[in-house]
């Protein structure tokens, strides 16, 4: 019996890992993809060199630089988002979280 | 309870991957990818050279803000343009679907392409199928070293060739190319190269099919496309079943099916699935199981096509309708937004103007009998030469009596705007007290472009904006 309950929690720890490595895959996926579209968006309404002279560190930013840091700067923050939106929505293990369906045999 | 079903079920979902080795096929639905990876690889890796007008032809110029796309220049304000013809080329991506199913997936997707070509090079560099396999469980030895770093290294080779010609869509390739040779790129050419060389290695050498399966939203939402007159790849079950091999198909031989179960379809699927399961989104109609099954089905002396291209209501022996009320309605919506697309480019003005009216103040008294406002003219030059423009105004309801005189400051009288520049031009309207009978009126400014070499003279943008005057 203690041999089947150690199986158990070895395999809902892999599962648990490969749940956690899914989730962080994705994360990082759609925040780069949706950096993509940000970019563009952004850089066709704001010429990246003027918003270097703009910004309060006053740096001579040429425009591939700008256009580089921006979409890092997207990615960054779009990473931001969906890992905190993917920490919040996961179920702490509390009370919330427990099963209520029917008890196995 | 025994103790098997006690035993945790692995979801699947979760199953870490196992590398899928596709078996090589030959027929003509490999033949039409081999074209089709040959047609789009080729244009991707040779567009850049190309010159149009001394220029290259295709360059999207991020630094100077300009896309030269053959004769036409677009500037950041011909944005809509692009989006346009993203949305028409998503559309049409729709229409194809509903059409023909997966076809971009299966022949067109850049994912799919470049997949297939570093498949060829693994096919070549370390053998077929089965000794591919075999290599995988072989231990390190110096054979294997041998196999995988030759892979490895042309693969390499071949991502950062793809690297180089995707920014050289970006900076003119042909300065890209003599810094590369005299070892000067920039840190950031050089970012962008090995970030796009890695993400190619990365995308097609090691992920492959999981992009499809794990990444990709298209997958995800094509179904909603698909309908009952659809093109899918399907496998026949009624004549397949049931399948039977071996002894089993000689013992029964009246009872059993046609599909012998050869697993071809199995062993040559790029996205490790069984067709014979159904339809599945995992599948990317790129038709590798029809070529294998209908070799095998010619060697056994069956009719082929017990895998094929078709609808579901062919499968259940109804007819099949082309033109259907969806398809219509594409073709219709399409039309409409490629001709107002092509309508509205070909009348494209070679400037842009925006006019601002001065905040500070809203009018002013020049003498006792003059009011004068003041607005601010933004003039881009789109074209490709020097412009000089003429503007006057009109308004106040169409009054011809009335005359509005249109006051440049000197320093900006003829000032030529070169191609592409911007200007911010203070002009100043003035009007008589008398003419000015409510407090606010519109006007109308018109720019007129009235030199401009090489190309007709006469162009104008008329804009609308607001007088203001004392009140009655």
């Amino acid at each position: 019996m203690s041999e089947c309950n150690n199986q158990e929690i070895d395999f809902n720890k892999r599962q648990l890992k490969r749940i956690f490595y899914r989730r962080l895959a994705v994360v990082i996926w759609v925040s780069f993809f949706v950096a993509g579209l940000e970019t563009m968006a952004f850089f066709v309404m704001f010429d990246p060199e003027l918003l270097g002279q703009l910004s309060i560190w006053s740096v001579m930013l040429g425009a591939t630089e700008g256009y580089t840091f921006g979409f890092l700067f997207f990615w960054v923050f779009n990473l931001t988002t969906a890992v905190m939106v993917g920490l919040v929505m996961v179920l702490p293990r509390t009370k919330l979280a427990k099963r209520t369906g029917p008890k196995p045999e | 309870m025994s103790q098997d079903d006690k035993q945790p079920l692995e979801i699947q979902l979760y199953e870490s991957r196992k590398k899928i080795h596709p078996r090589e096929t030959s027929g003509f639905f490999q033949r039409l990818r081999k074209l089709s990876l040959f047609a789009l690889l080729g244009g991707f890796y040779l567009m850049p050279w190309i010159n149009y007008a001394g220029r290259q032809a295709l360059l999207f110029d991020l630094p100077a803000r300009k896309f030269y796309i053959f004769g036409i220049t677009f500037w950041p304000q011909d944005f809509i343009f692009l989006s346009w013809a993203m949305i028409i080329a998503a559309f049409t991506l729709f229409f194809v679907t509903a059409l023909a199913g997966r076809v971009w997936c299966g022949f067109a997707c850049p994912q799919t392409v470049w997949t297939e070509l570093f498949v060829q090079i693994e096919q070549w560099v370390e053998g077929n199928r089965n000794k591919r396999i075999k290599l995988d469980k072989s231990p390190w030895n110096f054979n294997k070293i041998r196999r995988r770093g030759l892979k490895i290294v042309i693969w390499l080779i071949l991502a950062l060739w793809t690297g180089f010609t995707f920014v050289g869509f970006f900076t003119p390739i042909r300065e890209l190319a003599d810094l590369v040779m005299t070892w000067t790129l920039g840190p950031w050419e050089t970012f962008w190269i090995f970030f796009y060389g890695l993400a190619t290695y990365g995308n097609a050498g090691f992920l492959r099919e999981q992009v499809c399966l794990h990444m990709c939203p298209y997958a995800r939402f094509q179904s909603a496309m698909f309908d009952r007159d659809t093109l899918i790849v399907s496998y026949d079950p009624v004549r397949g079943e049931p399948r039977a091999a071996g002894k089993k198909r000689r013992e029964e031989i009246d009872n059993v099916g046609d599909c012998i179960e050869c697993q071809a379809c199995v062993q040559v699927c790029p996205t490790g699935i069984d067709i014979r399961d159904g339809l599945q989104y995992e599948c990317i109609a790129c038709a590798a199981c029809i070529d294998a099954c209908d070799e095998v089905m010619i060697k056994v002396g069956k009719e082929p096509g017990l895998i094929k291209y078709t609808t579901e209501n062919e499968m259940e022996g109804k007819k099949t309708h082309i033109m259907r009320p969806r398809i219509m309605l594409y073709i219709v919506a399409l039309s409409i937004m490629i001709g107002l697309f092509g309508y509205t480019l070909l009348s494209r003005k070679s400037i842009a103007v925006d006019v601002l009216r001065d905040r500070n103040s809203f009018f002013r008294m020049v003498d006792a009998k003059t009011i004068e406002n003041v607005y601010k003219i933004k003039i881009m030059n789109k074209g490709k030469s020097a412009q000089t423009y003429e503007i006057s105004a009109t308004g106040f309801g169409g009054d011809s009596n009335v005359e509005l005189r249109v006051v440049v400051d000197d320093k900006f009288k003829n000032r030529e705007l070169a191609a592409g520049e911007l200007l911010n031009l203070p002009i100043k309207i003035r009007a008589n007290r008398s003419d000015v009978k409510r407090r606010i009126q519109n006007i109308e400014l018109q720019i007129k472009v009235v030199s401009q070499e090489g190309s007709p003279n006469g162009e104008m943008v008329t804009e609308e904006s607001k007088y203001f005057g004392p009140k009655k």
